[in-house]
C-alpha cells in the first residue's frame, strides 16, 4: 500500500554517527521542548514518578517520562483527563510525556484478557465486568491524555510463544490496528504516533513488519514485544534487524529496556528510546544502581558504610554537602530502606540520576566518536574479569564491530 | 523574670550555649513569646514546633524537600531510632568519624536546631519495666533497655544541640503507685546528674550539647526533690525543661521559669496545642501533623480563625479536608485558599486525590509538605496574637469557629511498622481533666506485636502492606522474580 502522508509534531536532528557500531546521537524536538537522544525514560506509571515530586524529577535531568494509559484510563479516568486538560496539567509535568497503548498491561496484568479482531477483551479490575479496549479507544484514551508520544495499541504476545501461526497472526493484526489507530488519531499535529513493530524472534516476521509500519510513515517507530522474558542474542538479533531496515531520520523506541548493559549495546545496534520500571521499582528494594553493578544496600554489609551510594555519583544524593549535596551514605540507606518512604525517594532519585547520566555520556562519546573505547570501559567497570562478561553482549557488539575481548 | 544570678552564671558558659530570650510575658500560667537562639543555627521563636522525626527524616519527607519546602529551624530527633543493633553491636551511627555524626547521618543543614531524646514522640510502652539503671525502648527490631550511662555518651558521642535528660516514665501503666512515682523522681534526678557530668568532661573547645531537664507527670509534692535538686544544684547547668504534663506548667518551680519549655505532652488537636500555649508552653513537636498526612488529610485551620459568618451561627468548620473523597476529583484549586506551600502552589485537589486513591507515595509527600506549612503559619499567628494581646479572645474564637478535633480518618494510609504506633487518642477531644497518666500515653494498648493497630472500624484499618510502604502499589505489575517474599523484614520479630 501507498504510504499515507502524516503529520507530525516533531523534529528529529541527527547530530553524530558512531563510525564503527550503529550507534547515533540526536536531538529530538517534541512539543514540550527538546530532549536528547539516546534517551532513558522513568515510568511514572500513574502520573507520578514513586514519591518523586515533579521538580525532583526534572532535577535529575528528566524531560521526557512515561505515563501508562492503561492505569491512567481506570484512574483517573478518561472524563478527569479531559474535565482537567490532559496529564501535562493533571501532574503539573510542564516536560514531555510518553503513553504507551494499555496494550501491553492488558495482556501483563490480566490473565484472562482475550484478543480478537476488535480489540483486546478483559474484565475489569474494579467490579469484574467485561471491557473492550479497541485502536480507537486507546487513541482516545491517549488523545485525552494528550501524550506527546502516543504509542498504538499492538497484539503482544510472548516472545517466547513457540506458535508462528499466532505470532504471525498478532503481527499482522498489529498492522492492521496501526492503520485504525492513526484513522482516529484526532491530533497529529500536536501529538506523534509511533508504530510498534511486532513479530516476536522470527526476523522474517520482523523484516516484513517493518516494512509494513514504515510505509505507514508514522514520525517514529518502536520495537515491541521483547524484554519478556527471552534469551539476550534473540534479542539483538532482533534490534539489529529492524534498526538496519528503518529510515535513518526517525527516532527508534525499544520497549521495556532498562539494564544498563542493555541500554548501551542497543545503542550500538542504532537504537535511541529506552523505558523501563526496573531502576525506580528496584530502588525501592533498596538496590542501587553504581558503574560497579548493583547493590542491595538493605545487606548489613553496608550498615556502616559511610561513603556516597556510589563515589564519583553527581546526584543530589551523592554529592557531599560541601557542594550543594544532601551528602546521603550507604549507610543511610540502609538505614531508612523499607522503613520509610524517604528511603525510597532517596535511592529511585539516586537511580533515575544514573540511568539519565549514563545516557548523557552515551551520547558525548557517540558525538565525539568514541563510542567503541566508552563501551570498553563500561564493560570494565562492570565486570572485573573479561571472563564475566556476558557472551550475549559480547557477540551483539562484535556483530557490530567491537571487541571487548581484544585490547 | 530572669533570675539574675542564674545570667551571670549562664555568661561563665562557653559561648556556644542555647538563649533563650523572653519576648514577652505576662503572668505565670499564661502565653509568652520567646526566641531560642544558638550561634550558627537559625533563631526559633517560641511558641514554635520542631519537626518530629522517623529515622532521621520527617516522614515523606526526603532531605531535598525538606530544604526546599519545609520551612523547619529544629527537628526533634529520638535515640531508639539509630540503636537497634545494641548491645551486641556497635550502632553504626557512633562508628562516624568527625564532628556532627547524627547532623551528617541524617543530612540535616548545618543551621537547624538539633534536639534529642530517647524516645519517640509519642513513645510506645514497652512491655519491660524501667530499672533504676535502664529506661526501656522500642527500636525498629523490638524492645530494648538502654542505660543513662549509654545514653550520655551517646548523647556526648553524637553532639546534637540540646539533649533532652532520660526521665523513667512508666509509658502505657494506668495507675502509678505513690512508691514508683517516688522512684520515677529518684531515677529521673540521677539520670539528669549523670548527664550533666558527663557534658563536664568535654572539652571547653569542643561543642557542648545544652540539656533540657524532664519535668515528670506526677504531682509535685511527688517530685518534689527532684525540683529542689533542679532548682538548687542544677538550675545553672541545664538550658530547658521538657514538660510532659502541661496541666503542671503550675507546679514548675519558679527558679526555670527562665527556661524554654519542651511540650512532651502530646497535643491531639490544634485546640490542644493552644491549650499548652495558653499555660506557657514554648516548643512541641506536633504528631498529629504526620498522623493527618497519613490518613489523607489536608489540614486547613488559621490562627485567629476567620470572622465567623453570623447566618450560620452552629455549625463549626473542619480542621481538615479529607482528600480521599471523591468529589475532589475535578477540583482544580489549592488544598487551602491562601497556603503558600509547594503542594499548593504547583498542584491541585484533583491530583493528590488521584495520588491517594491510586496509594501513589507522592500523595502523602504533597500532604505531608501542605501540613507543615500550615502549622507554620498557625504558629506565627499565635505569636502575632500574643503580641497584640488578642490571644485569649482568639483562642476563644478559634474555639467556636473550629470542630473540637481532626476529621476521622477515612482513607487507608501508609503501612505502620510497629515503631510507628500512633497515639489513638488523636483526634478525640482534649480531656479537661485526665489523669496524668492517661494523657501520657493516650490510649494506646498493644494487643499483639504482629503489627496490627487497634482501631475503632477494622474494615479501615490501617494498611499493613509492605507494598505499600516501598510504594510497590503496582505489584500486579511487578515479574515474578522480584516479590515481597524477597523483602527481609526483620520488624517485630523481637
Amino acid at each position: 500500500m501507498a504510504p499515507v502522508p502524516m503529520p507530525s509534531a516533531l523534529t528529529f536532528e541527527l547530530l553524530g554517527k558512531c563510525s564503527v557500531t550503529k550507534a547515533r546521537a540526536a536531538t529530538l524536538i517534541l512539543p514540550h521542548g527538546p530532549v536528547p537522544l539516546p534517551i532513558f525514560m522513568p515510568v511514572a506509571t500513574q502520573a507520578s514518578l514513586k514519591g518523586l515530586t515533579p521538580e525532583q524529577l526534572e532535577d535529575q535531568g528528566c524531560k521526557l517520562c512515561l505515563n501508562n494509559t492503561y492505569h491512567l484510563g481506570l484512574k483517573p479516568g478518561q472524563a478527569t483527563l479531559d474535565a482537567i486538560g490532559g496529564a501535562h496539567k493533571f501532574q503539573s509535568w510542564p516536560h514531555n510525556i510518553l503513553t504507551d497503548s494499555g496494550g501491553f498491561q492488558m495482556v501483563s496484568l490480566l490473565k484472562l484478557a482475550k484478543v480478537t479482531e476488535e480489540g483486546v477483551q478483559f474484565l475489569s479490575p474494579h467490579d469484574g465486568t467485561p471491557m473492550l479496549l479497541t485502536p480507537e479507544h486507546s487513541i482516545s484514551l491517549q488523545n485525552s491524555i494528550g501524550s506527546d508520544i502516543i504509542m498504538q495499541l499492538d497484539d503482544v504476545i510472548a516472545t517466547t510463544s513457540p506458535d508462528l501461526a499466532r505470532m504471525t497472526e498478532a503481527m499482522e493484526r498489529s498492522v492492521r490496528w496501526l492503520d485504525r489507530c492513526i484513522q482516529a488519531h484526532k491530533y497529529p499535529e500536536r501529538q506523534n504516533l509511533f508504530c510498534i513493530i511486532q513479530g516476536g524472534l522470527d526476523l522474517d516476521l520482523r523484516r516484513r513488519c517493518t516494512a509494513e509500519m514504515v510505509a505507514r510513515g508514522t514520525p517514529g517507530i518502536a520495537i515491541g514485544g521483547l524484554s519478556g522474558g527471552e534469551e539476550k542474542d534473540a534479542y539483538c538479533k532482533v534490534v539489529d534487524t529492524c534498526t538496519g531496515l528503518l529510515p535513518e531520520k526517525k527516532p527508534r523506541y525499544v520497549m521495556g529496556v532498562g539494564y544498563p548493559e542493555d541500554l548501551v549495546v542497543s545503542v550500538a545496534l542504532g537504537a535511541d528510546m529506552f523505558d523501563c520500571v526496573w531502576p525506580t521499582r528496584t530502588a525501592r528494594f533498596g538496590n542501587a544502581i553504581t558503574h560497579q553493578g548493583v547493590l542491595n544496600l538493605r545487606n548489613a554489609a553496608y550498615a556502616e558504610d559511610f561513603g556516597p551510594i556510589e563515589d564519583g555519583c553527581e546526584c543530589i544524593c551523592c554529592r557531599s554537602q560541601e557542594i550543594g549535596g544532601l551528602g546521603i551514605t550507604r549507610a543511610y540507606i540502609y538505614h531508612v530502606t523499607a522503613k520509610e518512604t524517604v528511603g525510597a525517594h532517596l535511592l529511585t532519585m539516586h537511580n533515575v540520576y544514573y540511568q539519565l547520566n549514563l545516557m548523557k555520556r552515551v551520547r558525548e562519546a557517540i558525538m565525539e566518536d568514541r563510542y567503541p573505547a566508552f563501551l570498553r570501559k563500561f564493560f570494565r567497570q562492570l565486570h572485573d574479569d573479561k571472563s564475566k562478561y556476558p557472551n550475549w553482549a559480547v557477540d551483539a557488539l562484535r556483530g557490530v564491530g567491537v571487541d571487548l575481548m581484544s585490547d | 523574670m530572669t533570675d539574675p544570678a542564674s545570667l551571670s552564671h549562664l555568661s561563665d558558659l562557653p559561648p556556644e550555649m542555647l538563649e533563650f530570650t523572653i519576648l514577652k510575658s505576662t503572668t505565670a500560667l499564661a502565653p509568652r513569646l520567646g526566641r531560642v537562639s544558638l550561634p550558627g543555627r537559625k533563631d526559633i521563636l517560641t511558641p514554635g514546633f520542631l519537626g518530629n522525626t522517623s529515622r532521621g527524616a520527617i516522614p515523606h519527607i526526603s532531605q531535598d524537600n525538606f530544604r526546599k519546602c519545609v520551612g523547619l529551624n529544629g527537628i526533634y530527633v529520638p535515640i531508639e531510632d539509630f540503636i537497634e543493633k545494641m548491645p551486641h553491636q556497635t550502632p553504626p551511627v557512633f562508628q562516624i568519624n568527625g564532628s556532627d555524626p547524627l547532623r551528617r547521618f541524617i543530612a540535616l543543614p548545618k543551621d537547624r536546631l538539633l534536639v534529642l531524646g530517647a524516645r519517640r514522640n509519642p513513645p510506645i510502652p514497652s512491655p519491660a519495666a524501667n530499672t533504676n539503671t535502664e529506661v526501656a525502648l522500642l527500636t525498629s527490631v523490638g524492645f530494648r533497655s538502654m542505660s543513662s550511662e549509654y545514653y550520655t555518651a551517646a548523647a556526648r558521642k553524637l553532639q546534637p544541640d540540646i539533649v533532652v535528660g532520660l526521665a523513667d516514665i512508666p509509658f502505657g501503666q494506668e495507675a502509678v503507685g505513690t512508691r514508683r512515682k517516688d522512684k520515677m523522681s529518684d531515677r529521673t534526678e540521677t539520670w539528669m546528674r549523670d548527664l550533666i557530668a558527663k557534658r563536664n568532661t568535654i572539652d571547653k573547645e569542643e561543642s557542648r550539647y545544652s540539656i533540657f531537664a524532664p519535668i515528670l507527670p506526677i504531682e509535685r509534692d511527688l517530685q518534689s526533690w527532684y525540683l529542689e535538686h533542679l532548682v538548687d544544684d542544677m538550675a545553672d547547668k541545664i538550658q530547658g525543661v521538657g514538660i510532659y504534663d502541661s496541666f503542671l506548667l503550675d507546679s514548675l518551680p519558679e527558679e526555670l521559669h527562665h527556661l524554654p519549655r519542651l511540650s512532651f505532652d502530646t497535643p491531639s488537636s490544634p485546640q490542644a496545642l493552644l491549650r499548652q500555649i495558653d499555660l506557657g508552653m514554648d516548643l512541641f513537636t506536633v504528631p498529629f501533623i504526620s498522623d493527618a498526612s497519613d490518613a489523607g488529610i489536608a489540614l486547613n485551620f488559621t490562627f485567629p480563625a476567620p470572622r465567623k459568618f453570623s447566618d450560620e451561627p452552629n455549625s463549626r468548620q473542619s480542621l481538615g479536608i479529607d482528600m480521599w473523597q471523591t468529589e475532589h476529583a475535578l477540583s482544580m484549586t489549592t488544598l487551602t485558599e491562601t497556603c503558600k506551600c509547594y503542594a499548593c502552589t504547583k498542584h491541585h485537589r484533583a491530583y493528590i486525590q488521584h495520588l491517594l486513591s491510586a496509594k501513589e507515595m507522592l500523595g502523602w509527600v504533597l500532604i505531608q509538605i501542605h501540613n507543615h506549612t500550615i502549622l507554620d503559619s498557625f504558629f506565627a499567628g499565635i505569636r502575632h496574637s500574643i503580641e497584640n494581646g488578642t490571644f485569649e479572645e482568639d483562642f476563644t474564637d478559634f474555639n467556636a469557629y473550629y470542630e473540637p478535633t481532626l476529621p476521622e480518618k477515612t482513607g487507608q494510609g501508609p503501612r505502620v511498622r510497629g515503631y510507628q504506633f500512633k497515639s489513638a487518642d488523636h483526634g478525640k477531644p482534649a480531656k479537661k481533666n485526665p489523669k496524668a497518666f492517661r494523657q501520657l500515653n493516650g490510649e494506646v494498648k498493644l494487643h499483639a506485636i504482629h503489627g496490627q493497630q487497634p482501631n475503632k472500624k477494622p474494615e479501615v484499618g490501617d494498611m499493613i502492606d509492605d507494598a505499600a510502604l516501598v510504594g510497590l502499589i503496582d505489584i500486579e505489575y511487578m515479574g515474578p522474580e522480584i516479590g515481597v517474599e524477597g523483602l527481609d523484614l526483620k520488624d517485630h520479630k523481637a
